[in-house]
């Protein structure tokens, strides 16, 4: 994927298995974010195709990604603010109950399984960060996808926040949805997924079981050569 | 030969057209709101420089200047007192705000000055100059010019001075700013002080070859923002290409299709930029 | 979405509604004098137009400030079909409504791609562009304008001596367009507009055909919009270009909706009922708006609310209502919760 001149993501496979949990890492301007927004459909790949359960998806649109059954939540929240949790989660749930009694059944299964239920009436706005990155999982669920792409959705919490953050994921792993997850807080990743791919100034630089991706000296100079240049300076 | 003339005379009024552009995407660039009262600021500005004249007997070399420090108060008024609080809130807010004050702005000149067109002498800067065969009148030489080189004065003030600097920081990114000890809100206010001011000067600057009326605003906002959006928000080097460029259109238009016609030429132009490139010819959001 | 307080219970909120309503279905009853009766029919009109207004720029977030065209384009057709065709202005409207709906795929349609104030300009200079080109069209009667019948030809011109009849035609109107309203609010459209309004970009990624359901609100709007300008034509029986497609039609609009609260129910018939008195005493005091002070006061009033109020009215309802009766807006962490 190249922006003019600049080669974000640079010739990047990524293949996925159903049920899988995958984990993008890499450090900053590594490309794992444009190519996961490419994944997600709100970018377009230069070149290179995406498929998605036998269907090529390299230039669908967000809303069509989403009706495919690939939901994404966003690094950065985009609550609707002025809604309250459970209409912000009931958006989501539209998409397949086009009635209004049924997404909202649906709508509150989804509040308590991600223990959302007790702030169904609040404002969302109102919500710290944990909530609201909760909340834009539980949106994202709302749309019943197949995939999940969760964009450092556990950036910036406490470490009992990330716990009860892990649960989730897993959760919904359990429910057979299949998750990629862009991170680079590695407690996350190694705990977490199953398989783990390494980013590194556009390229894949490793593939595998976390455990062996982490020791791989490739990824370990990676990380550490970003830091000592940082440290240079 | 007609057709220089046109030109030439489309060149002049579009450097004030730039003057005041440059002043409202210096507002917009800084924080992403647009001044529906600016055409406003300028009408303001031309009843300055008249009542100036009629009253005190100033000439321009003393009405240019009070009108450039009097809009720059009410700039800086306006900040403090209404927009800094606008723009923490929702969308319709800070379009209604500043569409407010123009209108408050537009009918209390009506109010105190009528609806009647009033002029300032036409021999006030005298004569009018042969050049090459062109008839060029003083007042609008004059006019053009000041108004071409303080449009190219503000600019190299802002990207070759270390206040400039700190002013183009806040609109870039106003926490980064913060962080290095900038402080915001003295730089925005002065952003819509300098605004206002250019503002004051383009009025000024206009009052000596134009009627001056209340309602002179309501098109002269939609000229700023077409000039704005063409040149790129945000970008003085922008405002004066664009503001020349409408300058020459609106007079080629007005001699081509007739004078009734050229609002509309300008506007859909102002469409089509938007539609076609909304990040204007030089612009970068 | 739907108003506080289980169904059945009389909460505040249905009191007052049920009240109000009662009060304007009694009005013309009520006052005896000819000037007040015009004014709850002017205040209904009004609340029409800025209860249009408000599907597109209160529910979907798109805040249009050129809905004169289609005001213009209803208030135009009716006298049009009455100039040229000698019909009744009455049968102009569903033209209007066509004119309308196209106007609004013209402009709507690319405009849509554009954020925040970019769309806002977009469409003062769409209405501007109509107006001076009205301004110079002979059918529409170019500056002049057009009139209607001087005098009634038979009731389907619909122009009585008293404001009566017109009052309950628009109090008709205006029930339909906010019983509308209120469906389309509690539906899937109406979640659908409220994320358009809190995000496209989130709206999107939760499957929301985002174009499709802003043309569907502007289209909803323009329609009962042009149905505002055909009751105008119909009631005042003239139209010029500043008259029916000025922009301070499109700002009476947007303000009226605003001042009552924006993407609410209610918000624009509560806005008309105090702008529209407002203004139509003042001119009275003042001798008519050729003084201007109807507008510093639009001007000041506009200032006010969005320096300490942007919600409105609707928004001070809700802070001095009961505490029972309020939404919960605690802040607490979702985790501490689970």
């Amino acid at each position: 994927m190249a922006f003019g001149a600049f080669r974000a993501v640079d010739r990047a496979n990524l293949e996925v298995a159903e049920g899988e949990i995958v984990g993008l890492i890499g450090p900053n301007g590594a490309g794992k974010s444009t190519f996961f927004n490419c994944l997600a459909g709100d970018a377009t790949p230069t070149a290179g195709v995406i498929r998605f359960a036998d269907r090529d998806v390299t230039r669908a649109t967000p809303e069509e990604h989403a009706r495919l059954g690939m939901a994404r939540s966003f690094q950065v929240p985009v609550t609707f603010e002025d809604m309250s949790v459970a209409d912000n989660v009931m958006v989501g749930a539209f998409l397949r109950h086009p009635h209004r009694r049924d997404a909202r059944h649906a709508a509150a299964e989804i509040l308590s399984f991600t223990g959302l239920a007790p702030l169904a009436e609040t404002r969302a706005g109102s919500l710290g960060t944990p909530g609201r990155k909760r909340l834009e999982i539980a949106r994202a669920l709302a749309t019943e996808p197949r995939l999940l792409l969760l964009d450092e959705a556990l950036a910036g919490l406490t470490p009992a926040e990330t716990r009860l953050a892990i649960e989730l994921v897993r959760k919904i792993s359990e429910r057979g949805i299949t998750i990629v997850i862009v991170e680079h807080v590695m407690e996350v990743i190694l705990s977490l997924t199953e398989r783990a791919v390494v980013f590194h100034q556009g390229r894949v630089i490793a593939a595998g079981a976390p455990r062996d991706v982490v020791e791989d000296p490739a990824v370990v100079a990676a990380y550490l050569g970003h830091h000592m240049k940082r440290v240079r300076r | 030969m007609i057709l220089l003339q046109v030109v030439v005379s489309g060149l002049l009024m579009g450097a004030v057209y730039a003057l005041f552009s440059s002043g409202l995407t210096l507002i917009w660039g800084m924080m992403n709101v647009v001044n529906f009262a600016h055409g406003d600021f300028v009408m303001l500005a031309m009843y300055v420089a008249f009542f100036a004249f009629t009253l005190f007997h100033l000439g321009p070399l003393e009405f240019i200047p009070l009108a450039a420090l009097l809009l720059f108060g009410l700039g800086v008024a306006v900040y403090f007192g209404l927009v800094r609080h606008m723009a923490k809130g929702p969308m319709l807010a800070q379009i209604l705000g500043t569409f407010g004050l123009a209108l408050v702005l537009r009918y209390a000149a009506f109010w105190a000055f009528s609806a009647n067109f009033v002029s300032l002498p036409d021999n006030l800067v005298g004569g009018t100059f042969a050049v090459a065969g062109l008839r060029i009148e003083a007042s609008r030489l004059l006019g053009g010019v000041l108004a071409l080189l303080i449009t190219i004065g503000m600019h190299l003030v802002l990207t070759h001075t270390t206040l400039g600097s700190r002013v183009l920081a806040v609109a870039e990114d106003r926490n980064a700013a913060m962080l290095m000890g900038i402080r915001p809100d003295r730089m925005q206010a002065l952003a819509w002080g300098v605004g206002a001011a250019s503002t004051g000067i383009a009025g000024a600057l206009i009052a000596m070859f134009f009627y001056i009326s209340p309602t002179v605003g309501e098109s002269l906002a939609l000229i700023a923002f077409v000039v704005v959006c063409l040149g790129g928000f945000g970008s003085v080097p922008g405002a004066l290409v664009a503001g020349l460029s409408i300058g020459v259109i609106e007079a080629l238009s007005a001699y081509l299709i007739g004078a009734v016609y050229q609002d509309v030429v300008v506007y859909a132009l102002f469409l089509l930029v938007l539609w076609v490139r909304p990040q204007g010819l030089m612009g970068t959001i | 979405m739907t108003m506080p307080g289980r169904s059945g219970h009389m909460t505040p909120e249905r009191i007052a509604v049920a009240v109000g309503f009662g009060l304007l279905l009694a009005w013309p009853l009520l006052v005896q004098d000819v000037f007040w009766q015009r004014i709850g029919a002017l205040v209904l009109l009004s609340a029409i137009s800025a209860s249009a207004w408000n599907l597109l720029g209160g529910y979907a977030g798109q805040v249009s400030v050129g809905h004169a065209v289609y005001f213009g384009a209803g208030a135009y057709s009716s006298l049009v079909v009455y100039t040229d065709l000698g019909w009744p202005p009455i049968a102009g409207a569903p033209i209007g409504i066509l004119v309308s709906c196209l106007l609004g795929l013209v402009i709507g349609t690319p405009t849509f791609r554009l954020r925040g104030h970019y769309f806002s300009m977009a469409t003062i200079a769409a209405a501007e562009l109509l107006r001076i080109l009205a301004g110079n069209w002979p059918l529409v009667g170019a500056a002049v304008g057009l009139m209607g019948p001087p005098t009634p030809r038979s009731i389907a011109d619909l122009s009585f001596i008293s404001p009566i009849p017109c009052h309950y035609l628009f109090l008709g109107v205006l029930i339909i367009l906010l019983v509308l309203t209120w469906q389309m609010q509690r539906s899937r459209m109406g979640y659908y507009l409220a994320a358009i309004r809190g995000g496209d970009r989130g709206a999107r990624s939760l499957g929301v055909p985002v174009l499709r359901y802003k043309v569907y609100a502007l289209l909803l709007s323009a329609t009962f919009t042009s149905i505002a300008g055909s009751l105008y034509a119909v009631m005042v029986g003239f139209a010029d270009p500043d008259s029916a497609l000025g922009i301070l039609i499109s700002v009476k609009m947007v303000i009226t909706a605003a001042l009552g609260g924006a993407g609410t129910l209610f918000g624009p018939l509560i806005g008309a009922l105090i702008l529209v008195p407002l203004e139509e005493t003042t001119n009275a005091w003042f001798g008519g708006s050729g003084t201007g002070i109807t507008f510093i006061i639009y001007g000041a009033i506009i200032l006010l609310i969005t320096r300490f109020q942007p919600g409105g009215m609707a928004a001070l309802w809700r802070q001095i209502l009961p505490r029972g009766h309020r939404r919960n807006t605690v802040v607490e962490s979702a985790n501490r919760a689970a």
